[in-house]
C-alpha cells in the first residue's frame, strides 16, 4: 500500500470540488482531488445557475429560507468566486457572459426558456422572447434534438437540416473539430440563403474549438449564432468540466481519476486518510484536512436505502425527511419534493453538524436544504460554496 | 351513425377475445375501449398463464379451466407465451398438510406435478433461497398481455371488425326497453359517435357495474386492488409460487428482461382512483425476498396496481371469492361478462359468443381454440437478442427500440400517444422507464407532424405524471438516483415547468 501526504484532499470533481481544489492550490497548498468519475456538470447545459427563483440572483438568494446554506456564503465571497470563474474561463478561451445583477434566459430544446445567470459565449445570442426571427440548423437523424418542438413554439422560425452522417451529439461535435468538415459545412450553410436575424444550432459546435467554430460561422454568415443546450451527454457541460479540470492541473493540483473513496482512517477527532480503490489496488491518501464535494444523489455523495438516506464517504449525519413517503409529493411537477432537502447540515465554517470529526469541510449540492432544482441553485451555488469551504479550511490549517 | 351486429364495451383480454371469436364466426362487431387495449386489469396484471396450481386447492373448477386454457394458449399463441414452467416452493415453516392437499388436488384435476429436491430446484433457478425444503414443478407460463390483446384484435380487423380506442361509452341508447346502441366520446376531440347494434356486450371488467348502470341495470361486483413491483433484471427464468394458501407477494413471474412480483389484495370502491402504498411495496419485496433473496437488493423500476373484478359472494376475504366467471343476461339486449382471469379469457369469450349465437339463432361452432392467433408471423418472438438486428439509430436504449420501428407504428396507426408505441415496442419499459426515450418518441411524432406544440407538451406532461405514479412508491437506491437525473433533465435542462405560464 502506497502512502502519500497532502495538505488537503478534495473528494469529488464537480463544480464545487474543482473550485475548492483550484483555489487552495493557488494559495500554495499541496492539494489532491480524488474522484469516482465525472460530475453532473457533464450532464448540464453548461450555464451557471446561481439562484433562478427570481429575475435577480442576489434578490433570489436573499429570499431563500433562513436555514438555506447559501446564507453561509458572504456576498463578497460569492462575487469573488464568480469573478474568478469568469476570468478563468476567459483565459482558457471559453468565455462566459452575464452578471450577478440580473438573470437571463436561454432557449431550451423544447422551445421554453430556462432562467440562468452566466452563459457560455456560444449561448450569448440566445433569444429573450419567442418573437425573434430565427433560423434553426439541425442534423439529420440526431436523436436528442427535434426541431418540431421548437418550430411550433417560436413564432418566427424556420429550419434546414444537414446530413453529417452520425446521429449523436458527441459524433457531430467531433466532426466540428475537423477543419475540412467545417469548411464543407460552411459552404453548404452559405447556400441556404438564410434571411432570419439569428442562426440557432443544437449544442454540437465542437468540443475544444467551440469559440473558433462559432466565430467562423458568425463571420461567414454575418449574423449572431447561438447554441441550444441538448439532453446529456451535453457538449457545453463537458466543455465547462474540461476547462475547470485543466485549470486545476495548471495550478499544480493532482487529480486521482476513477478513484472512488471506499474507506477512511481516523484517529481521535481527526480523519487521517481516505482509502481508495483503483484497478483493485487499495491506496491510502493522507492529508491534514478533507473537503467533501461528492454531490447529491446523481453525483453519488448521497444514497437512499429503502429506509434511510446515507452519506457514502464518512457516513456523516444526514438531514432528510424521516419517512420514505415524504420523499416525494404526488405531483411530479411540484418542484417541492422533500428529497430535495436531503444532505449534510453544516455550521458557519462548512463543517458537518453533529459529527465527531473536526477536519472535514463540505460544499456543493450535498449540502442539506439546497433544493438545487426548486431554487435554481446549481453550478453557481457549487462554485460559491466550494470557494467558501476552501477558505474556511485554509483558516483552520493556518 | 355506425351500424353493426354486436357492440363490445371494453378492450381488455375479454373484450378482445370476444372480438376475435365473433370475427371467426362471421359476426360483424365493433369494440369500444376508453383507453388503449389492455388499459385495465389486463395490462396491470402479473402475466402469469396459470397452470391451475394456484387454485387447485381453493377452487378446483377454476383450476381445471386454467389448465385447459393454458394448454390451448401455448399452442395457438406461441409468440406471446413463454413456456417457462413454474415451481411451487415450500419454505421452512410452510404447512406440510397444504402440500399434501395441493398434490392430491392437482392429481384429481389432471395438472401434472413433479416433486423436486431443493438441490434440483436450485439447479433450475440458482437465485432461489437455498433454504427451501422442496419445490413442485407445474406447467405455468409467462404471457404478454399487450401482445395477446393486439393479436386477438388482428383477426377482428382482418375480418372487417371495427374498433375505437380512446372512446368512452358514455350513454347506452335504448328504445322500447331494449338496448340498441351506445354513444362513445372521443377522448382527444370530444366528438361523440353513435353506434347501433343488436346486442351489447359489457366486457368492461372492474367498470362493469358503472357501464351496466348506463342501461339501468346492475352488476354486483367486489373490487379488489392488487399491486405489483417490477425489477430491472430477470431474476428467475421460471415462474415461482409459494406453496401455501394464496397470500400477499407469493408469485414471481419473469417477463422479457424483467420480473414481476406480487400481489396484494385490498378492497377498493373506485376503479379509477388507484394508488400503491409504500407498505404494499415493502410487503411484496420482503415476501418475494423469502423465495428469491436477491429481491431485497434488486432495483425496483416500477410499482403499480390493478383491479380485479370479483363476483360478489358471501365470503368476506376478497381473495377467497371465486375467480370463475359469469355471464349476466340483463334481458334487454345487454349482456355483462365478469370475473374470470386473463388465463381463461378465451373460454370466457367462447361462452359469451355461444350465448350470442343462440340469441341470433345461428349455428357456427367456436374456432378460437384451433386456429393459431393471426399476425404472429410479423412478431420477432421472445428473445431480446432478435431485436438486435437492424439496431441503427436506437431511441430506447433500455429495450433496444429503433427510430425506424417507432416511425413505422406512427405511420400505420397514426397514433398521437406515446403509450401506444410503448405497448407495441416496449419503448420506455426498461430501467429508465421512458425518461430519455419519451422525449425522443414525441420528438419523432412532432417531426412527422402528427402533433401540435400544445399536444406534444401536453403528452409529455401527462406521460411524466403517469410515469411518476408508477415509480413513486418504488423510489430508492439506484432507481432514485436515475429519477433525480430524469427530473433535472425535464425540469432543469428543458425547463418544462415554464410551459404552464406561457400557454
Ligand atoms: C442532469 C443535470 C443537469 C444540470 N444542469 C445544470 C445547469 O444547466 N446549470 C446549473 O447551474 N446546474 C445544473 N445542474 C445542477 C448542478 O450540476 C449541480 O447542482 C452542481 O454542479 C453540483 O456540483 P457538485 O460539485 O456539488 O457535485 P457533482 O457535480 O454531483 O459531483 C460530484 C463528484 O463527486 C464524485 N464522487 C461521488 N462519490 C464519490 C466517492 N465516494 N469517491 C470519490 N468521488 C466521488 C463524483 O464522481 C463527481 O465527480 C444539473 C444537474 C443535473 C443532474
Ligand atoms: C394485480 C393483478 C394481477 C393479476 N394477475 C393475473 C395473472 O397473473 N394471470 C391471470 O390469468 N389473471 C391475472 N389477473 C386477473 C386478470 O388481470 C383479469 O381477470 C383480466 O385481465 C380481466 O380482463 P377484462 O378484459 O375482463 O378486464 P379489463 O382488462 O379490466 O378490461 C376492461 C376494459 O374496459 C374498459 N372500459 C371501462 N369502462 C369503459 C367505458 N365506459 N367505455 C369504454 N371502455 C371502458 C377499461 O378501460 C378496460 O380496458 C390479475 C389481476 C390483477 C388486478
Amino acid at each position: 500500500m502506497s502512502v502519500i501526504e497532502y495538505d488537503v484532499i478534495v473528494i469529488g470533481a464537480g463544480a464545487a470540488g474543482l473550485t475548492a481544489a483550484a483555489w487552495l492550490a493557488e494559495q500554495k497548498l499541496r492539494v489532491a482531488l480524488v474522484t469516482a468519475g465525472e460530475p453532473t456538470a457533464c450532464l448540464s447545459t453548461g450555464c451557471i445557475d446561481v439562484c433562478s427563483r427570481s429575475d435577480q440572483p442576489l434578490h433570489g438568494i436573499a429570499g431563500l429560507p433562513d436555514e438555506h446554506p447559501f446564507h453561509r456564503v458572504s456576498p463578497e465571497t460569492l462575487k469573488q468566486a464568480l469573478e474568478d470563474f469568469r476570468r478563468m474561463m476567459a483565459d482558457m478561451d471559453m468565455p462566459y457572459e452575464g452578471t450577478l445583477e440580473e438573470n437571463r434566459l436561454v432557449l431550451s430544446a423544447i422551445g421554453t426558456f430556462k432562467t440562468t445567470c452566466l452563459v457560455p459565449a456560444t449561448m450569448h445570442a440566445s433569444p429573450q422572447s419567442d418573437e425573434e426571427k430565427i433560423h434553426l440548423i439541425t442534423f439529420t437523424g440526431l436523436k436528442d434534438f427535434y426541431p418540431g418542438y421548437l418550430l411550433s413554439r417560436l413564432r418566427n422560425a424556420s429550419f434546414s437540416s444537414y446530413d453529417a452522417g452520425v446521429s449523436t451529439t458527441m459524433g457531430i461535435a467531433a466532426h466540428f473539430e475537423d477543419r475540412a468538415f467545417l469548411e464543407t459545412f460552411l459552404l453548404w450553410l452559405e447556400r441556404q440563403n438564410i434571411r432570419e436575424d439569428k442562426i440557432a444550432f443544437p449544442a454540437v459546435l465542437g468540443l475544444e474549438s467551440s469559440s473558433f467554430v462559432l466565430n467562423q460561422i458568425e463571420s461567414r454568415l454575418e449574423r449572431p449564432v447561438f447554441e441550444i443546450p441538448t439532453l446529456p451527454p451535453s457538449m457545453p457541460g463537458r466543455r465547462l468540466f474540461n476547462v475547470m479540470k485543466d485549470h486545476l492541473r495548471r495550478r499544480g493540483g493532482v487529480i486521482y481519476w476513477n478513484w472512488p473513496v471506499v474507506g477512511v482512517e481516523k484517529s481521535g477527532r481527526q480523519i487521517e486518510a481516505v482509502t481508495t480503490e483503483a484497478q483493485g489496488r487499495p491506496n491510502s491518501l493522507n492529508a491534514r484536512a478533507f473537503i467533501l464535494a461528492t454531490g447529491s444523489f446523481v453525483g453519488g455523495g448521497l444514497y437512499a436505502n429503502r429506509d434511510r438516506i446515507v452519506e457514502k464517504v464518512f457516513n456523516l449525519p444526514v438531514f432528510a425527511p424521516e419517512n420514505r413517503d415524504d420523499w416525494f409529493e404526488q405531483d411530479y411537477f411540484s418542484m417541492n419534493h422533500g428529497i430535495g432537502q436531503a444532505g449534510i447540515p453544516v455550521d458557519e465554517a462548512f463543517c458537518p453538524q453533529g459529527s465527531p470529526w473536526n477536519n472535514i469541510f463540505v460544499c456543493g449540492s450535498i449540502l442539506a436544504r439546497t433544493e438545487t432544482l426548486k431554487n435554481g441553485c446549481g453550478h453557481g451555488f457549487a462554485i460559491a460554496t466550494g470557494r467558501a469551504a476552501a477558505r474556511s479550511c485554509l483558516e483552520r490549517l493556518k | 351513425m355506425i351500424k353493426t351486429d354486436v357492440i363490445i364495451i371494453g378492450g381488455g383480454a375479454t373484450g378482445c377475445g370476444i372480438a376475435r371469436d365473433l370475427a371467426l364466426r362471421g359476426i360483424p362487431h365493433c369494440l369500444i375501449e376508453k383507453g388503449d387495449f389492455a388499459a385495465g386489469a389486463t395490462g396491470a396484471c402479473h402475466g402469469l398463464l396459470h397452470s391451475g396450481g394456484r387454485y387447485a386447492v381453493s377452487d378446483p373448477i377454476a383450476a381445471k379451466e386454467c389448465f385447459d386454457e393454458n394448454m390451448i394458449l401455448r399452442r395457438i399463441g406461441e409468440k406471446c407465451v413463454e413456456r417457462t414452467g413454474g415451481l411451487f416452493v415450500r419454505l421452512p415453516g410452510d404447512s406440510k398438510l397444504f402440500r399434501e392437499r395441493f398434490l392430491r388436488s392437482c392429481d384429481d384435476i389432471g395438472i401434472p406435478t413433479e416433486i423436486l429436491s431443493s438441490t434440483k430446484a436450485l439447479e433450475l433457478v440458482p437465485n432461489l433461497n437455498p433454504e427451501i425444503e422442496e419445490a413442485i414443478r407445474v406447467p405455468d407460463c409467462s404471457i404478454d398481455p399487450f401482445r395477446l390483446c393486439l393479436l386477438n384484435m388482428k383477426t377482428s380487423q382482418m375480418k372487417g371488425g371495427l374498433s375505437f380506442i380512446r372512446h368512452r361509452v358514455t350513454e347506452i341508447v335504448q328504445s322500447h326497453g331494449r338496448c340498441i346502441g351506445v354513444k362513445a366520446t372521443d377522448a382527444a376531440t370530444g366528438e361523440v359517435k353513435e353506434i347501433h347494434g343488436n346486442i351489447l356486450v359489457n366486457a368492461s371488467g372492474a367498470w362493469a357495474d358503472l357501464v351496466a348502470r348506463l342501461a339501468g341495470c346492475e352488476v354486483p361486483l367486489t373490487l379488489s386492488k392488487g399491486s405489483l413491483v417490477i425489477t430491472n433484471h430477470r431474476l428467475t427464468d421460471m415462474v415461482i409460487n409459494r406453496l401455501r394458501p394464496s397470500s400477499d407477494g407469493d408469485i414471481i413471474v419473469p417477463n422479457e428482461a424483467v420480473c414481476l412480483a406480487g400481489t396484494t389484495s385490498l378492497a377498493v370502491e373506485d376503479p379509477d382512483a388507484l394508488s400503491t402504498q409504500s407498505a404494499e411495496v415493502d410487503a411484496i419485496i420482503s415476501e418475494a425476498g423469502r423465495m428469491i433473496p436477491h429481491f431485497n437488493r434488486a432495483r425496483i423500476i416500477r410499482a403499480f396496481s390493478g383491479v380485479r373484478p370479483l363476483l360478489r359472494s358471501q365470503k368476506m376475504d376478497s381473495r377467497e371469492i371465486s375467480r370463475g366467471f359469469q355471464i349476466i343476461d340483463h334481458q334487454n339486449g345487454l349482456y355483462s361478462i365478469v370475473g374470470g382471469k386473463l388465463t381463461t379469457f378465451r373460454l370466457m369469450a367462447e361462452k359469451m359468443v355461444d350465448t350470442i349465437m343462440n340469441a341470433f339463432n345461428l349455428k357456427h361452432d367456436c374456432e378460437t381454440a384451433d386456429q393459431p392467433l393471426d399476425g404472429q408471423e410479423e412478431l420477432s418472438g421472445y428473445p431480446l437478442s432478435k431485436r438486435l438486428a437492424n439496431m441503427k439509430n436506437i431511441l430506447c436504449e433500455c429495450e433496444l427500440v429503433s427510430r425506424g420501428s417507432v416511425e413505422k407504428i406512427i405511420q400505420e396507426t397514426g397514433t398521437r400517444h406515446v403509450g401506444d408505441i410503448s405497448h407495441r415496442t416496449r419503448l420506455g419499459m426498461g430501467p429508465c422507464q421512458g425518461g430519455f426515450c419519451t422525449f425522443r418518441a414525441l420528438g419523432v411524432m412532432h417531426d412527422m407532424e402528427v402533433l401540435t406544440a400544445q399536444q406534444s407538451m401536453q403528452s409529455l406532461r401527462e406521460f411524466l405524471q403517469r410515469r411518476f405514479r408508477g415509480i413513486r412508491y418504488a423510489l430508492w437506491g439506484d432507481q432514485l438516483r436515475e429519477e433525480q437525473l430524469v427530473e433535472y433533465i425535464y425540469l432543469g435542462i428543458l425547463a418544462m415547468e415554464k410551459t404552464r405560464e406561457r400557454h
